[in-house]
């Protein structure tokens, strides 16, 4: 009962403060805050839940691949809502037609990113204690050892130990000496590799991150003979990183030549694409040097660190439209797209927006190689060996001077009218001449089109280096091997002691064996040497 | 639960900590990355239109075009003077929406030049659109965006239409990002005419 009594002691021998002991909080509660927030940090930042993450990404970004998504398909999320009109809005409320831009996908990430960097930056810093930590002390019976020889010397300790430390040295060893024993070890760098391994992979993380601040990715279609300047405004999709703000974009500019398109003609295969070439010509900034490139799909135009890919290509009408007073309010090239319909057949809508005294809007289908089956246009082959447009003609108000923006390739015909009745054909050349006097369009000719996506990923060439550094370290820790011997000698008896640290310790014995018969000869050698001085 | 040997809790603590310390750089990052300063000031308080005190103006770049009428422009014929450069497009909505504001300001503002410049567009779509807004001061062709990559070095334009005032010197004076209302550009207009004058 007295010792109860006894006021607290703390570490250093002097009593504790009644004060602070009253204040610290009662277990129960300390279990409550502190203990649990521990408690979860341990686990988030073990393996296995590293693993289930992991598993949830690859999990969470399947939508991704199977559902359109908004950022790269907004044509087909527009289509699978009106195909499933009451199943969309339930999946769009989930973000599943923006996965990577989802809430729960962000904290999938994140809580991977927390998990890895929370596992690796503490084994880095054990890894580094463990490179550069000094041999352990001999143990007392060398010949308990799973490698062992002993043999007798006529030198004395002291001269026997100094030539044993200077066979090991010799080996690479590194010694620790004291009393009557050496300890040395070797295979530092299997620490050194799985360090390096650790830091790669932070490494990796860091380039990711680096990636996703300051990278962007930006979309421009582009229609033959036509120039774009890489800047925000210029540019019909920017998706800057988080700390992009777009000003400070490589000013270059690109101008499409020419868009070469062929297709396999004939066999099973017919209408497949065989090659696709953008001949382009560009300047890395203002008043800079004119250079020509042929970009094709996987060989990319590369300016001043961005990479500029082809994405998607197809046809651009040419329309010449005239209004009621016979001014020329539209003259150009009207970019058409290929949703999913076989030989390249093509949509797309004419804005006629300063048509006087009413603005004319046109949709359309364009057709590269048109045939008729029982009244409907299909296209058979993809090139345009006999093109054709159909087009509806509209009259009345675009919605466009609200100054709501809207796409290009849409008509919002609510406060307009039907001018044609049915949907009218035209060839290259062929006028169509609107009723009441309203004006007339014509179809003069057919362009391409090439889209070309412009990403810029600074973390690119950090990840390929960390993650070959990360590859050379596991080979350095896997090849490597950790292994120590130990020297003791105890009169005119010599005891040489070995073991290898791991259990993939093959060829350590004939290592060992070697290295036990030098230390022998060296010692037999230093003796002789010894005894021919002396006489 | 076991309790967490002495060792491993400070490695945690540490790994907790530099996790901590990462954040804090990144927010910090984000945090400057918009900041103010530098002599703007916000007209109408919108951050939409702004203001650049004086020592604080870019000089503007240099240009020469073609007008949507076929005559060659050089900016640097402009010298003296003040003049709204309007960047702008037949296609674009928010710059149908603001044609009638610009026509009414130059009608307003006679000793200040207003210049168009006409990005992604052809020329009988332009002139199209000049018809239908009554708009009468010239513009030039700009179909692959060279003047606004000029511009867009000293100016954030990130989109059409962009707005610009250039002062008597030749200096950026002011912007509006995006469609320019009324009390915004005349806003400008009068510190700059008043300040330059």
């Amino acid at each position: 009962m007295t010792e109860l009594r006894t006021p607290p002691v703390d570490q250093d021998g002097f009593p504790a403060e009644a004060a602070s002991e009253q204040s610290r909080p009662a277990p129960a509660t300390a279990h409550g805050a502190g203990d649990w927030l521990r408690w979860a940090w341990r686990q988030l930042t073990s393996m296995r839940i590293a693993l289930i993450l992991l598993f949830l990404l690859a999990l969470g970004s399947i939508p991704g691949s199977m559902l359109p998504q908004e950022g790269v398909d907004p044509g087909g999320v527009a289509q699978y809502y009106k195909s499933h009109p009451s199943l969309a809005p339930f999946l769009n409320h989930l973000g599943l037609f923006n996965v990577f831009a989802a809430p729960w996908f962000a904290a999938i990430y994140l809580l991977l990113f927390t998990s890895l960097v929370g596992c690796v930056v503490p084994r880095t810093f054990r890894l580094a204690g463990s490179a550069r930590a000094r041999p352990p002390r001999a143990p007392r019976h060398l010949n308990k050892l799973p490698q062992s020889a002993e043999y007798s010397t006529a030198l004395a300790p002291e001269p026997a130990l100094e030539v044993a430390s200077r066979v090991l040295a010799g080996h690479g060893f590194r010694l620790r000496q004291e009393g009557d024993w050496i300890s040395s070890e070797k295979g530092y760098l299997r620490e050194a590799g799985n360090l390096l391994f650790h830091l790669a992979l932070l490494g990796v993380l860091i380039s990711v991150a680096l990636g996703g601040l300051f990278g962007y990715k930006a979309d421009r279609l582009l229609v033959e003979k036509g120039t774009f300047a890489n800047t925000t405004s210029d540019l019909d999709v920017f998706r800057p990183g988080r700390l992009v703000t777009g000003t400070g974009l490589p000013p270059f500019t690109i101008t499409l030549d020419k868009f070469n398109a062929s297709y396999i003609s004939s066999g099973p295969q017919q209408g497949q694409p065989a090659a696709f070439d953008a001949h382009v010509t560009y300047t890395a900034h203002p008043g800079g040097p004119s250079r020509t490139f042929d970009i094709q799909v996987n060989h990319p135009l590369n300016i001043d660190g961005a990479n500029v890919y082809l994405i998607g290509h197809g046809y651009a009408p040419v329309f010449r439209v005239t209004d009621a007073r016979g001014h020329v309010v539209y003259d150009q090239a009207t970019a058409f797209l290929n949703g999913s319909a076989a030989n390249l057949l093509s949509q797309g809508v004419i804005k006629a927006t300063d048509a006087q005294p009413e603005q004319l809007g046109f949709s359309g289908v364009f057709v590269p190689t048109a045939i008729d089956v029982s009244g409907t246009l299909a296209s058979i082959f993809p090139a345009p060996d006999r093109p054709m447009v159909s087009l509806i003609a509209y009259v009345g108000d675009l919605g466009m001077n609200s100054g709501i923006s809207q796409s290009i390739y849409q008509l919002d015909t609510t406060r307009m009218h039907q001018l044609t009745a049915s949907p009218q054909l035209l060839q290259p050349g062929q006028t169509l001449h609107l009723p009441g006097g309203r004006g007339s369009i014509t179809f003069v000719g057919v362009q391409q089109w090439a889209s070309l996506a412009i990403t810029h990923d600074p973390g690119q060439v950090p990840a390929l280096i960390c993650g070959m550094a990360a590859l050379a370290g596991l080979l350095l820790s896997f090849l490597v091997r950790r292994r120590r011997v130990f020297v003791r000698v105890r009169g005119s008896v010599v005891q040489v002691g070995g073991l290898a640290r791991t259990d993939a310790s093959g060829g350590f014995e004939a290592e060992f064996a070697s290295l036990a018969a030098e230390l022998k000869s060296a010692h037999q050698r230093e003796s002789s040497q010894q005894d021919t001085e002396t006489e | 639960m076991s309790k967490v040997p002495k060792r491993n809790r400070r490695v945690v603590y540490l790994a907790a900590t530099a996790c901590v310390g990462v954040l804090a750089v990144v927010l910090l990052v984000t945090g400057f990355g918009g900041g103010g300063g530098n002599g703007v000031t916000y007209v109408d308080g919108n951050s939409n239109a702004v203001l650049y005190g004086a020592g604080h103006r870019a000089a503007a770049p240099d240009f020469s075009g073609t007008t949507l009428s076929g005559t060659p422009l050089r900016f640097s014929a402009y010298r003296g003077k003040v003049v709204v450069v309007n960047f702008w497009g037949s296609w674009c909505p928010p710059c149908r929406s603001e044609a009638s504001t610009l026509a009414v300001v130059a009608q307003q503002y006679q000793s200040v030049s207003f210049l168009g410049v006409d990005v992604r567009d052809t020329v009988v779509s332009a002139e199209a659109f000049d018809r239908t807004h009554g708009i009468s001061y010239p513009s030039v062709s700009d179909p692959d965006d060279t003047i606004t990559l000029d511009f867009s070095s000293v100016v954030p334009i990130a989109s059409t239409p962009t707005t610009v005032v250039i002062d008597k010197t030749g200096h950026i004076a002011g912007a509006v990002f995006g469609q320019t209302t009324y009390p915004e550009l005349t806003a400008i207009l009068s510190d700059v005419t008043r300040t330059s004058a």
